[in-house]
């Protein structure tokens, strides 16, 4: 297998005379619907940041036993929680959108021999796949099977 | 370390798209329930006790979804916080802010894994 290369390989040991400037937020994002969108898709990392590490209490707090559970649960009932999980799930929905919205577009003509699904049908593959795994966890998590 | 991000970007990117796409798809599921509808009060009373909540998180399947579900999105949050500061505070400081951010994606994915395991 050949070794990989140095990633600055490629790079100039002198830089170019024109020096492209480093892309900066206007002042005036907060007016510009688009950029917003963009920034907010970007911002819903601090959401999953904190929400893994709550689901990592979760984690402990069944290692712990059930008074550590039956703790977890009576903070996951106070306004805190419960708002920072409502604020997490409209931010997953929002990054779910814009993702699989994306995610087709993003695709490669051709994989090997083989040629991805047209994008709408790649779209609504994704939809399918995240509407079954929610319900399965609806339905395992809240108690109605098994 | 600008070059250990960079030789480290291949498994960055591959850990911040399946946190996106695979933390994307569990997380609905998850805060519905365990995070608001158990606590809230709006399951069955057996759905949120600790021993029904056990046995799923003990069986092989539910520890990977656990482990993803704690993991995944850790990387995702990770890397899309460095390019909002990227964006914010310009790439002066990418280096230290995407080196720290990871590093915090890293604790905290071994730290999922201890905990997934010990269960």
């Amino acid at each position: 297998m050949a070794r990989p290369s140095h990633p600055q390989a490629m790079t100039p040991h002198r830089p170019a005379p024109t020096r492209t400037a480093p892309p900066t937020v206007p002042d005036d994002f907060y007016t510009k619907p688009r950029m917003l969108t963009y920034l907010l898709f970007d911002a819903t990392g601090i959401v999953y940041l904190l929400v893994g590490f709550v689901a990592l209490r979760v984690a402990r707090a069944l290692d712990s036993g059930p008074e550590a559970w039956a703790d977890l649960m009576s903070d996951f009932a106070q306004p805190l929680y419960v708002g920072f999980h409502l604020l997490a799930l409209v931010s997953v929905l929002f990054v779910g959108v814009r993702f699989f919205r994306l995610f087709p577009k993003a695709q490669p003509a051709r994989l090997g021999p083989a040629k991805p699904p047209p994008r709408p049908v790649l779209h609504a593959m994704l939809y399918v796949v995240w509407i079954v795994v929610t319900i399965a966890l609806l339905v395992v998590l809240g108690g109605v099977w098994p | 370390m600008k070059t250990l991000l960079l030789r480290l970007e291949p498994v960055i990117w591959l850990l911040f798209g399946a946190g996106i796409m695979v933390g994307t798809i569990l997380l609905p599921g998850y805060l519905l329930t365990v995070a608001l509808g158990g606590p809230l009060g709006l399951l069955p009373e057996g759905a949120r006790s600790y021993e029904r909540a056990l046995a799923i998180a003990s069986n092989p399947l539910g520890r990977l979804v656990l482990l993803a579900l704690i993991a995944l999105p850790l990387w995702k949050g990770a890397h899309h916080v460095r390019a909002l500061a990227a964006d914010f505070f310009g790439p002066g400081a990418d280096v230290v802010v995407g080196s720290l951010l990871y590093a915090i994606a890293a604790v905290g994915s071994v730290a999922a894994i201890l905990a997934v395991a010990a269960i």
